[in-house]
C-alpha cells in the first residue's frame, strides 16, 4: 500500500506542495483573509473545497528557542477509512493502492463522510447548485500512472516523500533511531483510527501542531460494526418475536371472552 | 363562534404563507447551493434539518408502528379508532421527511442509488433502505382508506392478494441488501412465509380488514429506522459530546420514539378535536397517559445507567452549554413529565394531559437537536447557529404538512365517527 511520509523537521514551509496541489488538481485560487494569531502567516487558514492542502504554521519552543514549525493538513487516507465506512453508496472507496478516492456520480450528497472523518477532510462545495464532496486523492490518477503525487514531487527538502507503506515506517523509525533527541517518539498515523497512508514525523508534540492526540488507535468502523452487525437478527428475531406474542394475546383474549360468554359460541375468528 | 371562525381562518392563512414562503426559499435554495441558505459547514455539515426534520421528525412519526402495533399485534383492539389517523400522520411525517431530505441532500438527483450501491457496513445505507420501505409500507396501510372513499373494490381485493406477498419480497430483500449472505435472506423470506401460511390456516390471529404481515413489516422496519437513526452517530466518538456518544445510542433513540408515541397520539387528537373538531376519544387518551409512566421511567433508568455505567456523570456535573442542555432535556423531558403523569388530577383534565404530553414531545425533540447540533464539537471556532432561512424551510415543511394532513382527514375516511371504541 502506497503512503506519504510528511517530516515535519525538514519543511521550510515554502508552501510549493500546495501550489503544486492546486495545480494538478486544477484548483482555484480562494480569496483569504488574515485571521488572529498565533497563527497569522499561514494562508489560508484551513481546508476547503479549493484547498486540499494547507501548510499550518505553528510558533513553538524547542531546545528552548521559539521556531516555526509546520504542520501539513490534507487527507489521511485512512487503512479503514470511517468516511468510506460511512458513505451509503460506497461512493468513497478505498483503493488497493493507498489512496481514497470519490465518485461524485453515485454520491447523494448526505455529507455523513464529513460527520465521520476525525480528521474534518473532507470538503462540500457549499457555494455550487451541482455540489461535490471534495479532498485530496493522493493524486491518484498520477499514482495509477507510476508517478508520485504532486505535493511530494515539487518538495524542495524531502519533508514529503512517497512509498511504499511498511518501508515508510522503517524509514521513520529509522529517523528516530538516529536522531532520538530531534524527534518526538511517535509516528503520527502508524496506529491512529486503526493506521494511516500519511504519516507524520515532528519534533514537537503533536497537538502544539494542532494534530488530534485523543483519537483511538482502531478504526471508528468497529464503533458502528456491532450495531450493523446485529440487524439481520433484530430483523429475524423480531418477526419470530412478533408472531408469538401476538398469538399469545389472541388466544388469551379468545379464551377470556369464550369463558365469559359461558364457552357456547366457542371457535369464532 | 364568530370571533372563532375568523381566528382559525386567519390563523390558516399564516399556514399558508408559510408554506408559500418555505417553497420560494426551497426554489432559491436549488438555484445558489446549500450555503445562500444555511449556515452550515464543513465543521458543521448537519444542522438543524437533520436535528429537526429528520431526527426529531421521524421519532415524532413512531406513533404510527406504535398504534398498529398495539391494535393488531398485541391484542389492543379498543384503541383501533386512533389507529388510522396515526396511520396518516406517520405516512405524511414520512412524506414531508423524503422531501425534506431532499431539500438537504447536495445531490438529491441520486437518492435511489442505495438501491443498487449496497454498502452495509453503513448505517446511512440502513437508514435510507428504511425510510424507502416504511414509506412503501405506510402507502400500503394508506391505500384501504383511499379504496374506501372512492368505492374501488377490485382494486381493494387486488389488494389483500398482492400485500403479503410484497411484503415477503421487500423484507428478503432487504435482509439480503444488509448481510450479502442468501441464508439470512431466505430465513426472513422462509419465517414470514410460515407466518402468513398459519394465518390462512387459522392457526394464526387474522384480521378482515388488514394484512398482518402489512402491520409486522411496519413494526419491524419502523424498530431498524428508528434505532439506525441512532447508529449514525456511534461513527463519531471523537465529536459527540460523552453526555450522548454511548454503544446504546440506538437503543436509547428506538425507546424513546416508541416513549412519545402515546404522548404524540394524545397531543394530535387534542389538536384535532380543537380545529377540526373531531371528538377526542379521552377514555383511550387516559388509557394511553396510564403507560407513560412505565414508559418514561425505563427511559429515565436507561439514559441514568447508561450515564453511570460509562463513568460519564462528571461530563453532566461540569458547566457547559452541553451539561446545561442535557439537564433541560432530561428535566423538561423526562423528570417533570414522570412526576406529572403520575398525578391523576392533573391527567384527568384536557390541558393537564395536553401539556404533559408536550413536555414528553419537547423532550425527544431536544433531545435530537442535543445529538444532531448541541453535543457535536469540531474546533473552538467553529460554531453553528441556524440561518433564517434554514428556520423558514422547515417552518414551510411543516406547514405544507398541516395543509395535507388536514386536507386527508377532511376527504379520506380517517376519523371513525360514531363507531364504538369497544367493538363487541
Amino acid at each position: 500500500m502506497k503512503a506519504l511520509l510528511i517530516d515535519v523537521t525538514r519543511c521550510v514551509g515554502c508552501r510549493g506542495c500546495q501550489v503544486a496541489c492546486k495545480e494538478w488538481n486544477e484548483l482555484p485560487a480562494e480569496k483569504t483573509r488574515f485571521f488572529a494569531s498565533p497563527k497569522g502567516y499561514q494562508n489560508p487558514r484551513d481546508l476547503s473545497s479549493k484547498t486540499w492542502r494547507v501548510v499550518t504554521y505553528n510558533e513553538a519552543q524547542t531546545n528552548g528557542r521559539f521556531e516555526w514549525v509546520f504542520g501539513h493538513l490534507q487527507c489521511f487516507h485512512c487503512i479503514e477509512p470511517s468516511c468510506a465506512t460511512a458513505c451509503p453508496v460506497s461512493a468513497l472507496q478505498k483503493t488497493k493502492e493507498g489512496p481514497v478516492v470519490y465518485d461524485p456520480d453515485r454520491c447523494l450528497g448526505c455529507r455523513y463522510c464529513q460527520l465521520a472523518c476525525p480528521f474534518l477532510v473532507p470538503r462540500f462545495e457549499w457555494d455550487k447548485a451541482i455540489p461535490k464532496i471534495t479532498k485530496c486523492t493522493m493524486c491518484a490518477d498520477r499514482v495509477a500512472a507510476g508517478e508520485e503525487p504532486a505535493c511530494a514531487k515539487v518538495c524542495p527538502t524531502d519533508a514529503i516523500v512517497f512509498g511504499e507503506r511498511e518501508d515508510l515506517i522503517a524509514e521513520a523509525e529509522n529517523r528516530i533511531h538516529r536522531n532520538p533527541r530531534g524527534y518526538v517518539h511517535h509516528i503520527y498515523g502508524k496506529d491512529e483510527v486503526g493506521g494511516t497512508c500519511v504519516l507524520h514525523l515532528s519534533n514537537v508534540p503533536f497537538e502544539v501542531l494542532g494534530y488530534r492526540t485523543d483519537l483511538p488507535k482502531i478504526s471508528l468502523r468497529e464503533y458502528t460494526k456491532t450495531a450493523m452487525q446485529v440487524v439481520p437478527h433484530v430483523k429475524i428475531g423480531l418477526a419470530v418475536a412478533l408472531g408469538a406474542v401476538s398469538w399469545v394475546i389472541q388466544r388469551r383474549i379468545r379464551n377470556g371472552r369464550d369463558e365469559k360468554n359461558g364457552s357456547s359460541s366457542g371457535g369464532e375468528s | 363562534m364568530k370571533a372563532k371562525s375568523l381566528n382559525l381562518l386567519s390563523g390558516q392563512s399564516v399556514i399558508w404563507f408559510l408554506a408559500v414562503l418555505g417553497l420560494v426559499l426551497i426554489v432559491y435554495r436549488f438555484v445558489m447551493g446549500l450555503g445562500a441558505v444555511t449556515n452550515l459547514s464543513d465543521g458543521y455539515p448537519w444542522g438543524i434539518w437533520i436535528g429537526l426534520d429528520i431526527l426529531a421528525g421521524i421519532a415524532l412519526a413512531a406513533g404510527g408502528f406504535v398504534m398498529a402495533g398495539t391494535v393488531y399485534l398485541l391484542g389492543g383492539q379498543r384503541f383501533h379508532v386512533m389507529a388510522r389517523t396515526a396511520v396518516l400522520t406517520a405516512f405524511l411525517g414520512y412524506l414531508l421527511f423524503i422531501f425534506g431530505l431532499i431539500v438537504d441532500l447536495g445531490r438529491p438527483w441520486n437518492i435511489w442509488k442505495p438501491v443498487f450501491n449496497w454498502q452495509h457496513e453503513s448505517p446511512m445505507f440502513e437508514v435510507s433502505w428504511c425510510v424507502m420501505l416504511y414509506t412503501f409500507v405506510l402507502f400500503l396501510e394508506m391505500l384501504p382508506s383511499v379504496f374506501e372513499r372512492y368505492r374501488l373494490e377490485k382494486l381493494h381485493s387486488l389488494w389483500r392478494m398482492m400485500v403479503p406477498w410484497l411484503i415477503v419480497f421487500i423484507l428478503g430483500l432487504f435482509t439480503l441488501a444488509m448481510t450479502h449472505s442468501p441464508q439470512w435472506a431466505l430465513a426472513m423470506v422462509a419465517v414470514l412465509l410460515v407466518w402468513e401460511g398459519l394465518i390462512r390456516l387459522r392457526i394464526m390471529p387474522r384480521h378482515a380488514e388488514v394484512s398482518i404481515l402489512l402491520i409486522a413489516a411496519g413494526v419491524i422496519l419502523s424498530t431498524l429506522h428508528q434505532s439506525s437513526l441512532g447508529s449514525l452517530f456511534l461513527i463519531v466518538p471523537h465529536k459527540l459530546h460523552a453526555l450522548w456518544h454511548t454503544p446504546i445510542l440506538p437503543l436509547l433513540f428506538f425507546f424513546s420514539a416508541v416513549m412519545v408515541a402515546p404522548a404524540m397520539v394524545i397531543f394530535e387528537s387534542l389538536v384535532t378535536e380543537r380545529t377540526l373538531g373531531y371528538k377526542a376519544h379521552l377514555d383511550l387518551l387516559h388509557a394511553a397517559a396510564r403507560v407513560m409512566p412505565y414508559l418514561l421511567g425505563v427511559y429515565l433508568f436507561l439514559k441514568l445507567a447508561d450515564l453511570v455505567g460509562r463513568g460519564a456523570v462528571p461530563h453532566a456535573l461540569a458547566l457547559t452549554p452541553q451539561a446545561v442542555s442535557w439537564w433541560m432535556e432530561m428535566g423538561i423531558g423526562a423528570v417533570i413529565p414522570l412526576v406529572l403523569f403520575m398525578t391523576p388530577e392533573l391527567i384527568r383534565n384536557r390541558a393537564g394531559l395536553f401539556g404533559t404530553s408536550v413536555l414528553v414531545i419537547a423532550g425527544v425533540v431536544w433531545n435530537r437537536l442535543n445529538v444532531a447540533v448541541v453535543g457535536v464539537i469540531v474546533r473552538p471556532w467553529e460554531t453553528y447557529y441556524p440561518y433564517w432561512a434554514e428556520v423558514f424551510i422547515t417552518v414551510g415543511i411543516i406547514s405544507v404538512g398541516l395543509l395535507a394532513f388536514r386536507w386527508a382527514m377532511r376527504n379520506l375516511p380517517i376519523h371513525v365517527e360514531g363507531e364504538s371504541p369497544h367493538p363487541a
